[in-house]
């Protein structure tokens, strides 16, 4: 942590590409998160989120453009290996074996990466270490989980979904670690497809969709105005007349009710609805799918563009081009 | 170092214990069965079979208790039944953390992939080793309480011997095991070809014209029967196994090394 940020950025994406074939994963991504910090990186599911963060791990190959991670290059293996010693990785699936113990699994972890901290996790996560996996529940499962990404104190640590499956208690208290964790001087890179999970805790945001990352600058627009879902059961002329607000977007009628995204102040809407006979009333996070709608006219998941790849070639020369001329 | 070999290996301490008790079971059952057959021409019995059969039998000496047990024990049990085995729990290795998305997190740790598979691999020598072990003394036990002997060096060749042999087999598997990504499916595959190697050395032996076949299957290289009768033995087919196992392992790493998982 004191040494400086801009030589060793925790991670550093330049155009890196990931291509399937007949899926784009990932197009040219370019982004850099600074130390220290909690980046989140949203979209919707497939947009190729988990392909990046398995290309940073070295996991995957990349078919254009590179990585740094904690320094080390993504290619040079020897370098991420080590690099590997100082990041703690959450999957979105664990995995463990079934007839093993947690204890065994925190053991072989501890001995593989270090435990220095894992008496301290054990007391703010109390997975029921000497139960084998197959009896855990899912939370005491992303628990362990937890446990063994943070145990040999990472100073990145990288983490798939790590709220999928915890109950809203649960993912509150997640929260409120990764921010402890955060001022504790940790850089927190997360993957998420939760527009108001990201908006609590994240200090930056990378929004990723159809394997192509969004304008930074867009962000902060988007996620103040990502809108809440609205589902009123009422009477078809009161909801003809509650889906005229100021705000409200992507309007469907449904037999007894009608359905929108809102945008607009919430004392407006509860005023408009009590003017009316409101049978039930839902209001929950949209689905980032249907932010998207909202402000591209596309969903996310679409498969990426054609035609990028000249333009991912072409840093690579650039920088090949600079060292000849040192030279 | 040997972090992933000793929590694997502790994995499969439960099949290995099982493993020796049932196979040593069978050999009490085996030695048993002999002193009822004590009298009775066995050879006769299996000279009404074809010589294929006869050479897939290992029929060689049955009325002694070497012959007997290298037919009964050593050729079924150590070249087909332990051979498939190995094969099997080789082929679910990888394929198997591939497909419950277990890989994913061992991979994150600070080990290379070659050395990540080089150590699970290590644990399978437990099973391997011990069997050879605890059913070798068996063996000699059993034959002792029954008032024969065996010559104890050849019992001991048969053993040591058995282990590149094995080693193969379990590298057959490891090959299938980092190249799909479902464990039934490496799993199938590697006793499949395990199988069918064995069932192409005794159906060719006899067959000069193509008798080049037999020289592809691992089992032409470990002859249990001879070494228990005779003794007899070349190093050079032990060596042969020996490289033939590193070649499948080397092949393993770099097919994994260069996979995307």
């Amino acid at each position: 942590m004191g040494t400086d940020p801009a030589e060793t950025l925790p991670i550093e994406v330049t155009d890196l590409s990931k291509d399937y074939g007949e899926v784009l994963a990932n197009d040219s991504l370019s982004f850099t998160v600074r130390t220290g910090e909690v980046f989140g990186f949203l979209g919707p599911n497939g947009a190729g989120k988990s392909t990046l963060i398995r290309m940073l791990l070295g996991l995957l190959k990349p078919t254009g453009g590179t990585a740094t991670v904690l320094g080390a290059d993504i290619h040079d293996e020897e370098a991420l290996i080590e690099a590997k010693q100082r990041i703690g990785y959450l999957p979105a699936q664990l995995g463990f074996e079934e007839a093993v113990t947690g204890e065994e699994i925190l053991d072989y972890h501890a001995s593989m990466k270090g435990e220095q901290r894992v008496d301290e996790l054990l007391d703010i996560f109390s997975p029921p270490l000497e139960r084998p996996i197959r009896e855990y529940s899912t939370g005491n499962e992303r628990m362990l989980g937890l446990i063994q990404a943070f145990m040999h104190d990472p100073d990145l640590v990288i983490m798939d979904e790590p709220t999928s499956g915890l109950d809203p208690l649960m993912q509150e208290e997640f929260n409120e670690f990764v921010r402890r964790e955060r001022d504790a001087g940790t850089t927190i890179f997360f993957s998420s497809h939760v527009l108001s999970e990201v908006r609590r805790v994240c200090d930056r945001v990378g929004i990723i969709r159809a394997g192509e990352l969004v304008e930074l600058e867009d962000i902060e627009t988007l996620l103040d105005q990502g809108g809440k879902r609205v589902r009123v059961h009422t009477t078809d002329d009161a909801s003809g007349e509650i889906a005229a607000l100021d705000g409200v977007v992507d309007v469907t009628q449904f037999p007894d009710g009608v359905q929108f995204i809102y945008t607009g102040e919430y004392n407006a809407l509860v005023e408009e609805l009590a003017r009316h006979d409101v049978r039930d009333v839902e209001i929950s996070e949209p689905p980032l799918e249907d932010v998207f709608v909202h402000y591209y006219g596309t969903s996310g998941t679409e498969e990426g563009a054609d035609g990028e790849s000249a333009g991912e070639e072409s840093p690579d020369r650039k920088s090949a081009g600079e060292e000849s001329i040192d030279v | 170092m040997f972090e992933t070999t000793r929590y694997e290996a502790g994995r499969r301490v439960r099949g290995t214990v099982l493993l020796s008790i049932g196979i040593s079971l069978y050999a009490a059952f085996i030695v048993w069965y002999f002193t009822v057959l004590e009298g009775v021409s066995i050879e006769k019995l299996f000279e009404e079979l074809p010589p294929a059969m006869q050479d897939a039998f290992g029929a060689e000496s049955l009325s002694t208790i070497e012959g007997f047990l290298g037919a009964e024990v050593y050729s079924f049990i150590w070249v087909l039944g332990l051979g498939l085995y190995l094969a099997y729990v080789a082929g679910g290795m990888i394929a198997g953390d591939v497909e419950n998305d277990r890989l994913d997190l061992l991979l994150s740790f600070p080990i290379s992939r070659g050395r990540l598979l080089a150590e699970k691999f290590a644990s399978l020598l437990l099973p391997i080793v011990v069997v050879n072990v605890v059913v070798g003394c068996a063996v000699y036990l059993l034959v002792d309480a029954i008032g024969e002997s065996i010559e104890l060096t050849h019992l001991a060749l048969t053993h040591a011997l058995s282990i590149p042999y094995l080693l193969v087999c379990a590298a057959i598997g490891t090959v299938f095991s980092v190249l799909v990504s479902r464990a039934a499916i490496a799993e199938r595959g590697a006793i499949g070809l395990v199988f069918v190697l064995f069932l192409v050395e005794s159906a060719v032996g006899s067959a000069e014209e193509y008798d080049w076949i037999q020289y592809i299957s691992p089992t032409h290289y470990y002859d249990p029967t001879t070494l228990l009768v005779d003794g007899s033995y070349e190093l050079i087919d032990s060596a042969i196994l020996l490289l033939a196992f590193l070649a499948l392992l080397l092949l393993s790493g770099i097919v994994f090394d260069r996979r995307d998982i």
